[in-house]
């Protein structure tokens, strides 16, 4: 508390310098999208950190493995559905998925639902179709393609994956003397702040690459398609949209044809700088360190296959 | 960290969210329909807070130490308390490359409001000056509201939008021809003028151009994007 009080007390202090610092426009147009991805973020962390407090409190293990498939390879594209009904973006369904391993269920599950439930909710596939008036393929490419990055992960994750990879301490759940709804405020509240400190790294990171990555990147890309994809699938991992209005930028790059575009909507909501640091945060580093190449792969591969396809 | 820390850092980041969400600062950061969202999550964080400090007092403390990242929380506190950044501006438009974003299948336009000049927002305005073929700004005089891009000797009249927050704005110029006395770059302009038709060219970047017969200085709008 000593410290706490310090560094409040040094940041008041140096006020001035900071208001002097920031007034360089790149540093201002900087700390603005900082500021604007955790104030737009949160909410949404918060709506998860409830939900996952609730799970914890409410809905014992036995009742997830009566509702999931005992086979993990069943169980996977079930929970990657079930990721249809959660509204939100991406920070909301880290710390539900961690919960619903912390309650029993198997990795591979869990981790599908992490993947389509930013990707394939009813929020995001409107505000797809509304981004893209003429291009109602659009809307099912991209639902078809995140429903198969999040199967296809889960699949390989139940192959490959090995339980220790995923910090265990961060499953388990936390001892608390008390009712249920005691139960459902603490665990929120641990989870929170254990996961906000993550996604403050992750806009940190957004913002200083918003006004480093050169906007030539995509105007130099028209007519080529391969690197299109390339550079669309790095663009979204850097950029961190959030999976509702990613639509939106993808539509102005009109430039563009509609393939790299749709790579652009499948791997943002999978893999971006912001959940890099959330999953690290919440899962581990080794954990982070398997998962976020595994889906990049897999989203890019999926994004294109669907595309080809529907497109 | 310890508890009582986080406690306390929890409220400030609650406090936070309330803060700026009580005033028209949050418009800066994320579209207005955000603001419940806001107000909501910043009453949950302190309410979290809250109960686990009450907690805490009535029984023995548990005893947990959740590392050092939960300090990071404090870097958009600080930021919002101390510096509060202020809206997107020239440095952004400067920074997101030198054509107007143009949307495909948008050429269905309703006729502008008969009368005087149409009170446009900047976005529609470019979009009518590419796509439009009806004519529908052919001579009409329009008033538009944005900020003063400055690229070289030209004067531009931007405008950002965002769908969700700063991070995913896009922006929407327009060039700005006649007499106009050097503006510096991020004063806001409400200007007057008529289409130059056929200058929303690919060659020009989807730019449209506008003859001016009229731009006033005016304070910034509470919000400061399209949405």
């Amino acid at each position: 508390m000593h410290v706490f009080c310090g560094v409040l007390l040094t940041a008041i202090l140096a006020r001035p310098l900071l208001v002097d610092a920031l007034s360089v426009p790149v540093l201002q147009t900087a700390a603005t999208v900082f500021v604007a991805i955790c104030v737009q973020a949160l909410p949404f962390l918060v709506l998860g950190v409830l939900l996952s407090g609730a799970i914890a409190a409410f809905v014992s293990p036995a009742v997830l493995r009566r509702v999931l498939p005992a086979r993990p390879a069943a169980a996977v594209p079930v929970a990657g559905a079930a990721g249809l009904v959660l509204p939100g973006c991406e920070c909301a369904s880290v710390p539900v998925a961690r919960r619903l391993i912390g309650q029993g269920v198997p990795d591979a599950a869990a981790l599908a639902f992490l993947l389509a439930a930013p990707a394939v909710n009813p929020v995001v596939l409107v505000a797809t179709a509304v981004a893209f008036p003429g291009e109602p393929r659009m809307v099912l490419a991209r639902a078809v393609g995140s429903l198969a990055t999040a199967c296809v992960t889960g699949w390989l994750w139940q192959r490959l994956g090995r339980a220790e990879w995923i910090a265990r301490r961060a499953a388990a759940a936390h001892a608390v003397n008390g009712g249920r709804w005691a139960v459902l405020a603490e665990t929120a509240r641990h989870d929170l702040v254990s996961a906000g400190g993550f996604l403050v790294i992750g806009a940190a990171a957004a913002a200083a690459l918003a006004v480093l990555v050169p906007p030539a990147w995509t105007e130099a890309l028209a007519g080529q398609l391969l690197l299109a994809v390339l550079v669309m699938a790095l663009l979204a991992v850097v950029l961190a949209l959030c999976s509702e209005a990613d639509a939106f930028v993808a539509a102005s790059l009109t430039t563009l044809p509609l393939l790299p575009r749709l790579v652009f909507l499948v791997v943002g909501p999978a893999v971006d700088v912001k959940l890099i640091a959330l999953q690290a945060g919440t899962f581990g580093r080794a954990f982070a360190a398997r998962f976020a190449p595994l889906t990049f792969a897999v989203a890019v591969g999926c994004a294109v296959v669907a595309g080809l396809v529907l497109l | 960290m310890r508890r009582d820390t986080q406690h306390v850092l929890l409220v400030l980041l609650g406090g936070a969210l309330l803060r700026i969400a009580a005033d028209d600062t949050y418009l800066r950061y994320v579209r207005p329909s955000h603001r419940w969202l806001l107000l909501t999550a910043g009453a949950v964080i302190v309410g979290l807070a809250v109960v686990a400090l009450l907690r805490d007092r009535a029984g023995p403390p548990a005893h947990e130490h959740a590392g050092h990242t939960p300090w990071l929380l404090l870097a958009p506190v600080l930021v919002i308390a101390l510096v509060a950044p202020p809206a997107l501006g020239a440095d952004a438009v400067g920074r997101a490359g030198s054509a107007n974003p143009v949307v495909d299948g948008s050429d269905v336009f309703d006729p502008l409001p008969p009368g005087g000049p149409a009170e446009l927002p900047v976005a529609e305005f470019v979009q009518r000056a590419i796509f439009d073929d009806g004519g529908s700004l052919a001579g009409r005089e329009v008033v538009l509201t944005g900020f003063v891009v400055r690229r070289g000797a030209a004067v531009e009249l931007a405008r950002l939008t965002i769908a969700c927050c700063a991070a995913d704005a896009r922006p929407h110029r327009v060039r700005l021809v006649g007499d106009l006395d050097d503006p510096a770059a991020d004063t806001w302009l409400r200007v007057r003028g008529v289409l130059q038709e056929g200058s929303a060219t690919a060659a020009a970047g989807y730019v449209p151009a506008l003859s001016v017969t009229s731009a006033r200085a005016i304070p910034p709008p509470p919000d400061p994007y399209e949405y």
